[in-house]
């Protein structure tokens, strides 16, 4: 088990040095200067030149490549004399004659439109769409793992029909189209009644400008984001469950005198969860990714907002940060997943 | 000496309904079980006696299966309960405590995710209102008892980590684990091999003696029956068609049906031209069954003219490895040996017989020899061409000369295709005649080689039976005019009458196109009848060779013996 995470781990590291050498190839083809960007229209010939070279834009790709790799990596080896220009903390553990190994964060560098660090608004961003995620995810995996049982267990009965009819209307209806309904529906309408604001985000200013948590700000969108994966999660809890009901093991169940719903959720449930956890953890990812659409109609300041208002200013940093973040989210979920599917079934070999 | 009626079932009738139509599975079924008696319930596929069993414990799906009429009357010392009247949300206090069951497939019959002790404890649990260490003592107890080896170890393993018959003794301990009046046993050892068959039939019986057992035994193959019964029903079309004490119904059968049943099987001591089949007794206008013995001079004339020709196939020094194990950069550390160091030869017209115990590598060596499988040393010489080493465009031309024929047959073959199409694409492959009406007349008269119909060309697989579905695989098997078919337990998934009548057809087809045939099978009496010489395969390797008379009659190895000895046999 340890070799397989260790040896997962050591993809993962690979995937991320190709994410981003991938985008940074991309960047430096685009024809876009950054360095003027950060200017605005009326910059400087001399003044934009200046900021090229502080930003290492002027140097050849791979050197741009390295000294990004060299910045993101937690350990490192630099000069002593280099040292003092770096703009990070570190701690060095070994020293090497004129250079010394060191152990730092990550740096990804700051924005180049506000000048923050990535770091910050990052780990500003990141946990209100985690918490956002969870929620989601949590609400839809109930909710589908419930109804796709329900759905199969009563095959073919009105109950079934509904279910099936409305999941497939749930995974068609876009988050946005679902969120701006919910949003006027539950915040506007029939705000003063349920409470609800239209837009705000999970962390929020007070009056007196110091930061509360506003939890009920999940509720609206974290209802529009799991409407898709509640769907996905019936349909697909239904058509396992039907394999799996139709298996000898529940025969056996039942033959030992097993009552129906002990041998529906015990017996069976367990059998037909695998596929559902690859759909669970998947969406589960792809919210933490960023959901840009649903974050936009609440307000909600999360990582997809983030992503996008970077994209659109051409803030190289910010984005860099956000797509390595979402590979390492994505890399470690995968390791998850299949740690769980080794629970779920002992028949799971790890390799 | 039996005392009281446990269980008396009285003009049962469970149908099946599905878009309108009306399967009449049980009809009009009856029988009584009384304390301490075993009854045999034999029949084939289709027959409704797993059915009959099923509708005991009302465990048929309903829809689309209904209990149309008919009385269950169980009893016990207590009381009496009419089983059809209880309703469903009573019915699991019978289940397993007062009647439980075993089922055929031991492999697919225990939760693959709950560990076995588990799975036994719960239904103690269920039952019995103990204490889950009381609990669990029981059930170490009761795995002693079905001679499982290492109990406590047992205990925490997943199905998958034990074999087969050590998944059906958990079967019968979890069975056992509420002291039922009465066990039904539907098929329970029709997926064994015929060792571990007979072990389980010693501890059922065993069981029944110790535990004076009422117990309802049902099998297709009446040599299985014949061990255990106290009394047999013949069921045929949903109907017991012949019933009575097993020395009567095996000695002096009535009802030609059984006649023909008892008949099939090969026999062991004695070669015959053919086998008989059910239908040869069931029809008046077939001519009566005559039995043809061959003479001993004329199998040594055969064997002697197939050994003076040159070899069509040579294996030398084969080895075909799983991995096992891998190390972290996910190179083979640790190997399966299925096939280890196997040598042998098979000449031109001759059936050369592999038999072997389930996981002994019979089927990896014949996937072997027509390249499905890599191996990792040896050589395989066809017809003077080497088989690992030659080119593609060689070997394109091998694989029309060689074919094989699977165990399964409803899985072998693509259900969206029809099975015109499935005789005909091989002959596309290989290029075989110029044009595709050839091939379609080509792939009627083979059709009708192996007693199918020309309207059938253009249906589908599910249309048909597993006879006929294997006679389909044969005759895409013969498509490509192949010299040499490998048959891997071709005839084992077939009731004994069909699988007589398929044999028959392959003995038929061999004289007619000079095949040459590997056939592999688990069943010592089949490979017997049909082979030429055997090889017997005990581990990856091959233990025993001789002609087929040798290895029956004259074997000194003790694994042969062994296997010999646990073939079931009907004994007056």
């Amino acid at each position: 088990m340890l070799r397989y995470i260790f040896k997962r781990l050591l993809t993962g590291i690979a995937v991320i040095i190709t994410i981003v050498m991938l985008i940074t190839t991309i960047i430096f083809l685009a024809p876009v200067d950054p360095a003027q960007l950060t200017f605005g229209q009326r910059a400087e010939t001399g003044a934009v030149a200046a900021k090229r070279t502080a930003l290492g834009l002027d140097k050849p790709l791979y050197i741009q490549l390295y000294y990004y790799l060299r910045d993101i990596s937690p350990i490192n080896i630099i000069s002593l004399a280099d040292a003092q220009k770096r703009r990070y903390a570190f701690t060095s553990i070994i020293p090497l004659g004129k250079k010394k190994l060191i152990l730092k964060k990550p740096y990804l560098r700051e924005s180049y439109q506000t000048g923050r660090s990535v770091s910050a608004i990052l780990s500003e961003a990141i946990p209100k769409t985690i918490l956002l995620a969870l929620f989601a995810i949590t609400l839809a995996s109930i909710l589908g793992i419930f109804l796709g049982v329900i759905a199969a267990v009563y095959k073919n009965s009105w109950t079934d029909n509904i279910a099936v009819v409305c999941s497939v209307i749930g995974y068609s209806l876009p988050s946005y189209v679902t969120a701006i309904i919910l949003a006027l529906i539950f915040g506007y309408y029939l705000g003063d009644l349920t409470g609800l604001n239209v837009q705000g985000s999970i962390l929020e200013l007070d009056d007196f400008g110091d930061p509360v948590y506003v939890f009920k700000n999940l509720l609206l969108p974290g209802i529009a984001l799991g409407i898709r994966p509640v769907a996905i999660i019936t349909l697909l809890t239904r058509s396992s469950m039907l394999d799996v009901l139709n298996m000898d093991f529940m025969r056996t169940g039942k033959a030992k005198g097993l009552q129906k719903t002990k041998l529906i959720f015990k017996h069976g449930l367990r059998n037909a969860l695998n596929p559902v956890a690859t759909a669970i953890t998947g969406w589960f990812a792809a919210l933490l990714a960023g959901a840009f659409f649903v974050e936009n109609v609440f307000n909600f300041k999360g990582l997809g907002e983030v992503t996008v208002t970077a994209l659109i200013n051409f803030d190289i940093p910010v984005v860099m940060g956000a797509v390595i973040f979402t590979a390492i989210t994505f890399v470690i979920i995968n390791v998850l997943v299949d740690i769980l599917y080794a629970y779920l079934d002992p028949r799971t070999v790890l390799y | 000496m039996f005392t009281y009626l446990m269980l008396t079932v009285k003009n049962l009738h469970t149908y099946f309904y599905s878009e309108g139509n009306c399967t009449k599975a049980v009809r009009g079924v009856n029988f009584d079980l009384a304390k301490g008696e075993t009854l045999g319930i034999v029949g084939e596929s289709g027959s409704g006696k797993s059915v009959t069993a099923l509708s005991i414990l009302k465990l048929i799906d309903q829809p689309p299966g209904k209990i149309e009429k008919g009385e269950i009357i169980f009893k016990t010392e207590e009381k009496t309960t009419e089983l059809i009247k209880v309703p469903e949300s009573e019915m699991h206090r019978y289940r397993g405590k007062h009647i439980a069951m075993i089922f055929q497939e031991p492999m697919t019959s225990l939760n693959p995710v709950m560990s076995c002790g588990d799975q036994v404890i719960e239904a103690i649990l269920i039952h019995q209102d103990i204490s889950k260490a009381e609990a669990k003592n029981r059930v170490l107890a009761l795995f002693k008892e079905v001679l499982l080896p290492d109990p406590v170890s047992i205990y925490d393993k997943y199905p998958h980590e034990i074999s087969g018959g050590q998944k059906q003794r958990v079967m019968i301990a979890m069975a056992l684990s509420c002291n039922p009046d009465v066990l039904i046993a539907d098929e329970p050892t029709t997926a064994l091999d015929v060792t571990v068959q007979k072990s389980i039939i010693e501890l059922l019986l065993k069981l029944k003696e110790d535990r004076s057992l009422s117990m309802i035994f049902i099998s297709h193959d009446l040599g299985v029956i014949a061990q255990i019964a106290d009394k047999i029903a013949v069921m045929y079309k949903g109907e017991i068609i012949e019933y009575g004490s097993c020395k009567s119904v095996l000695q002096n059968p009535q009802e030609s049906y059984t006649i023909g049943l008892l008949a099939c099987r090969p026999p062991l001591d004695y070669k015959t031209r053919r086998l008989a089949t059910v239908e040869n007794y069931l029809y008046s206008d077939k001519l009566p069954f005559k039995e043809e013995k061959i003479k001993v001079e004329e199998t040594e004339g055969r064997l002697e003219r197939l050994a003076a020709q040159k070899p069509i196939l040579k294996v030398d020094g084969l080895k075909s490895y799983y991995p096992k194990k891998r190390n972290f950069f996910g190179k083979t550390t640790e190997y399966f040996k299925a096939v280890e160091n196997v040598s042998f030869e098979i000449f031109p017209g001759e059936t050369l017989g592999l038999v072997g115990e389930s996981g002994c590598g019979k089927s990896t060596l014949g996937r072997t020899l027509i390249k499905l499988m890599k191996p990792i040393d040896g050589s395989i010489e066809y017809d003077g061409i080497d088989v690992l080493n030659c080119p593609k465009s060689q070997l394109k031309a091998l694989r029309k000369k060689m074919q094989i024929i699977f165990q399964d047959p409803y899985s072998s073959l693509n259900p969206r295709m029809t099975i015109g199409q499935a005789i005909v694409e091989p002959m596309q492959v290989h290029k075989l005649l110029s044009s595709d009406a050839q091939r379609r007349d080509k792939a009627i008269s083979l059709l009708e080689k192996v007693a199918l119909k020309p309207e059938h060309f253009s249906r589908y697989p599910h249309q048909f039976s597993g006879g006929q579905r294997q006679r389909i695989c044969i005759a895409r098997a013969l498509a490509v005019e192949p010299q040499f078919i490998i048959c891997d337990e071709s005839v084992s998934a077939l009731d004994v009458s069909v699988q007589a009548a398929v044999i028959n057809l392959l003995k038929d087809l061999q004289l007619e196109f000079d095949l040459t045939y590997l056939f592999i099978s688990h069943d010592l009496a089949v490979v017997q009848y049909i082979s030429d010489r055997i090889l017997v395969m005990h581990k990856g390797k091959i233990v025993d060779r001789g002609t087929s008379e040798q290895i029956f009659k004259s074997s000194q190895n003790k694994y042969t013996r062994k296997l010999i000895s646990a073939i079931p046999v009907v004994s007056f």
